[in-house]
């Protein structure tokens, strides 16, 4: 379904990380303005259902449209798109009236990637739920680029872990269903202990040595699962290191291309700029914050690495 | 040795495939540390990874190390004129074994590096490790060098730096530093 429809011209970024308060908000907010610093023409998406506030990192406080109406009243998403005092960026508020996330409806579903993938846009950054309910999943998987982002804290760290493992799950799931095996890698995994399969790794490996024809399918489509990692609200050199363990656990164990993008140090300024109404990029420019929200886009777009702290 | 073979080390390390020696010394010290550890980043997966996987990845990570670190050896390095002594003719003849065969205490060492016009500040910022370390390891000051597992990863770097086989230095090293702290 989305892997099929590649024909728009602009990029989906997706933000995702299955923790709350780790940042995605500031992420995505700070993420698109600086794409818009760059020239390009930016649309932010809203997708945290019941906790929609992206409209306030830019000074919005009473949002005059929402994805309310098109989940109600069958409004057109390009209809939904609102000018921030910006330029450059423009935004699709989320849900304030907190609908719940199972009550979307599959064609909803079907209907509201379909118009995110013709949103007149050059970048449309998608900020997501937190927790990894099927429809979160879902849209992380229409991205272009996956963008997770943790913070270095043991919840986090699980929540995290949690999120890749049943993107991955999700996304092997459904690549086998439009080759026409339906449930086949779920049916295997509720009898994993018959097979001796451990972990979704294992899980993998057996499809793809099993059935010739799904490991040819499941390597061309999980070619392009890749994650980008970003850590926030580091402190130290050890915090910053916690990424690169993270990205070296999580490619042994699952076997997926994992990239450690970046890493935002803590700051009192995002708070303070949230509170102010303007964008993070624009009112805190010379921050550390700011610089390394710039690196981790560049990273980001050159596939890279950001380089650690060395010494020992 | 094979380019595949050595981008497969270079992954196992997590490096890209034109990584210094540098990066390889510092994923190879990190990713040591990670796995033989305990480290929070792990914890979560509790069974799902288990010790030995664990033990897998790190013989994995030291045999990437080892080959990675004498594929770089095997490039034209400063201290060529070490071997070229033994390869030229009527030296060979003369002294077959005796310039390969290189003594491996803390001041020989020096000597080598110095006629190869190595500065130490050279080696300490390839592997970003202290001067006054290398110094202690030159002068072999034992009681100035940390234990034998960190003393084991310089001597590998300095002895790779200057071109020359680590194994031998380090096991000729080490032994006469045990056997100081054995007197200790």
């Amino acid at each position: 379904m989305a892997q099929t429809t590649k024909v728009r011209e602009g990029e989906i970024w997706a933000v995702g990380g299955g923790k709350g308060g780790t940042g995605k908000t500031f992420i995505t907010s700070s993420v698109g303005t600086y794409l818009a610093k760059k020239g390009k023409n930016v649309v932010l998406v809203d997708m945290d259902i019941g906790g929609a506030n992206l409209h306030s990192f830019f000074g919005i406080s009473r949002p005059q449209k929402s994805l309310t109406s098109f989940f109600e009243k069958g409004a057109s998403l390009s209809d939904l798109v609102v000018k921030t005092d910006f330029d450059n960026i423009a935004l699709i508020t989320g849900d304030i009236h907190s609908i719940a996330s199972d009550k979307i409806t599959f064609s909803q579903k079907l209907k509201l990637f379909r118009q995110i993938m013709k949103l007149n846009a050059q970048n449309v950054v998608i900020d997501l739920s937190a927790g990894s309910h099927n429809n979160t999943l879902d849209t992380f998987l229409i991205a272009d680029r996956m963008i997770v982002v943790l913070v270095p804290e043991v919840i986090a760290i699980e929540n995290v872990y949690h999120f890749i493992k049943n993107s991955l799950f999700r996304k092997v799931k459904k690549t086998l269903k439009e080759y026409g095996f339906k449930e086949i890698a779920q049916h295997i995994w509720d009898h994993r202990q018959n097979y001796g399969i451990n972990n979704l790794k294992e899980l993998i490996d057996y499809l793809k040595d099993s059935f010739s024809y799904i490991g040819t399918i499941l390597d061309h489509e999980l070619a392009s699962f890749k994650i980008h990692l970003v850590l926030n609200m580091v402190r130290n050199n050890n915090d910053i290191l916690l990424g690169a363990s993270i990205k070296s656990v999580m490619m042994k164990y699952l076997g997926v291309p994992i990239q450690y993008s970046g890493y935002i140090e803590y700051n009192d300024a995002v708070w303070k700029s949230v509170r102010e109404g303007r964008p993070f990029m624009l009112n805190y420019m010379a921050t550390g914050c700011a610089k390394q929200i710039e690196i981790f886009v560049e990273n980001m777009i050159k596939g890279k690495d950001v380089s650690l702290p060395v010494g020992f | 040795m094979v380019k595949d073979e050595l981008k497969k080390y270079f992954e196992m390390l997590e490096l890209p495939p034109d990584a210094s020696l540098r990066d390889i010394h510092n994923s190879y010290l990190r990713l040591k540390k990670l796995y033989a550890g305990d480290s929070i980043v792990l914890a979560p997966l509790g069974e799902e990874f288990p010790e030995k996987k664990r033990k897998k990845v790190l013989d994995e990570i030291e045999e990437a190390h080892l080959k990675l670190l004498a594929a770089k050896k095997d490039e034209p390095s400063r201290t060529a004129f070490l071997f070229e002594d033994a390869l030229s003719p009527e030296k060979a003849s003369s002294q077959p074994e005796k310039a390969v065969d290189l003594p491996t205490t803390g001041p020989s060492l020096r000597k080598i590096r110095e006629k190869a016009g190595v500065d130490l500040s050279e080696i300490s910022k390839e592997f970003k490790v202290r001067i006054e370390l290398l110094k202690s390891l030159e002068e072999e000051r034992f009681e100035a060098l940390p234990e034998a597992i960190y003393l084991k990863v310089h001597l590998k770097n300095y002895a790779v730096f200057l071109g020359l086989n680590p194994a031998k230095i380090i096991d000729e090293y080490l032994q006469r530093y045990q056997a100081w702290k054995k007197k200790k």
